[in-house]
């Protein structure tokens, strides 16, 4: 089994895998090694909007154009971003791909207190979208990023890869 | 007691039908995206097929979308007709359009002082948004440092202006202050993704993936 976190190197491959032309994301303590390694990256555009909401219309925009964005986004700015979301995906039927940063994950599952409260709503919150997720907490889980690829294809709707440790240099 | 500050006085206005008639007289292969009271009186001057309504797409975020959609066509220009109520729901979006904004991005503020569409609230007096558009970076900057910022005051000027917005590039920033004098159409929310698929279907997406524009490696100033 791999070691915990995901690879930012890994993470970029499975990004070249289902060919994704734009990234959008907001820098945050989880994502920055990955953040790092798509401005590094020549053929992925990094775009750093000031809030999530922009992200998600922004990247609408561009799949409406015929790009292929994602959105890496943690699961506060996903709760920010609420009504881009609703009014730019989940309405028009595109399908979104995101990466959300499960913020709280490690510390609740080592029982720290107070648990953040980010924690417990964001797979009800997935869930009240009816977004379909699956988890990234290691690199034999990249696979996730692909089939979230061709879950949000095959349904025309936002579909979710939900990591829960901060990627690794 | 301190005198209530006001807005800068601006001593003309446009007419926003007679605007809107202009612009559609003009315009060629250009995007419109439109939101808010836009989407109900433009349509009574254009049915073209790569008009998009954004109405209920997302609050605020109508040149946010016209900004991805700029991206991903860099071959025409996206020309965002939105109010200034609207860019007070997301005025970080001016931030992102002076850093990334490409040349091919209109965004034609239509400013009415109000909340027109939900009763003509009033907004707030002092805010000068081509002043915003110029902290924010918008002039000199865009991914080309093309961008700029201008205030227009009369149809005449629009008219003299508008080949040059539309040769040159952008992005532009042009806050148009307008009144409307004529009964709005009432809202009427049509399919969401059917707006989607027909503006893919007039741009002529297919699953095939379009890059956009390449990636911008210009060092920062």
């Amino acid at each position: 089994m791999s070691e915990p976190g995901v690879s930012a190197a890994g993470a970029l491959a499975a990004l070249h895998t289902i060919a994704t032309t734009h990234v959008l994301a907001i820098p945050d303590s989880e994502n920055r090694h990955l953040y790092a390694a798509i401005d590094d990256d020549p053929d992925i555009e990094l775009i750093t909007p000031c809030r999530e909401g922009e992200s998600i219309a922004i990247a609408a925009g561009l799949w409406t154009g015929g790009c292929r964005p994602l959105v890496l986004i943690q699961n506060t700015g996903l709760m920010e971003a609420g009504d881009a979301l609703r009014g730019c995906s989940v309405g028009p039927s595109i399908p979104l791909r995101l990466l959300v940063g499960w913020r709280g994950y490690l510390g609740a599952r080592a029982r720290r207190i107070p648990i953040d409260s980010a924690y417990p709503f964001t797979e009800p919150l997935l869930r009240a979208w009816n977004i379909p997720y699956s988890l990234l907490m290691n690199d034999d889980d990249l696979g996730a990023v692909a089939e979230m690829d061709r879950t949000a294809e095959e349904s025309s709707y936002p579909a979710a890869v939900l990591f829960g440790n901060a990627f690794r240099p | 007691m301190s005198s209530i500050p006001t807005a800068p006085r601006h001593h003309q206005v446009i007419d926003r039908m007679e605007l809107f008639r202009s612009l559609a007289a003009r315009r060629t292969d250009e995007i419109i995206v439109t939101t808010m009271t836009a989407t109900l009186q433009w349509p009574l001057v254009s049915q073209h097929p790569l008009d998009f309504d954004f109405l209920a797409f997302g609050m605020g975020h109508a040149s946010d979308f016209g900004m991805g959609l700029a991206l991903a066509r860099p071959e025409r220009k996206t020309i965002v007709l939105k109010g200034d109520g609207g860019l007070l729901m997301s005025l970080g979006s001016l931030v992102t359009m002076g850093r990334y904004g490409p040349g091919n991005l209109m965004v034609l503020l239509l400013e009415n002082r109000s909340y027109e569409i939900t009763g003509g609230q009033a907004l707030p007096p002092r805010a000068d948004f081509a002043a915003l558009a110029r902290a924010a970076g918008v002039e000199g900057g865009g991914r080309t440092g093309t961008g700029k910022v201008e205030r227009i005051e009369t149809l005449d000027a629009f008219e003299e202006r508008y080949p040059v917005l539309r040769r040159e590039p952008g992005p532009h920033f042009v806050v148009l202050p307008v009144h409307n004098a004529e009964p709005l159409p009432p809202v009427a929310h049509t399919d969401h993704a059917g707006r989607i698929r027909n503006l893919r279907s007039a741009l002529g997406v297919t699953g095939e993936v379009s890059q956009g524009t390449s990636k911008d490696r210009r060092p920062a100033p």
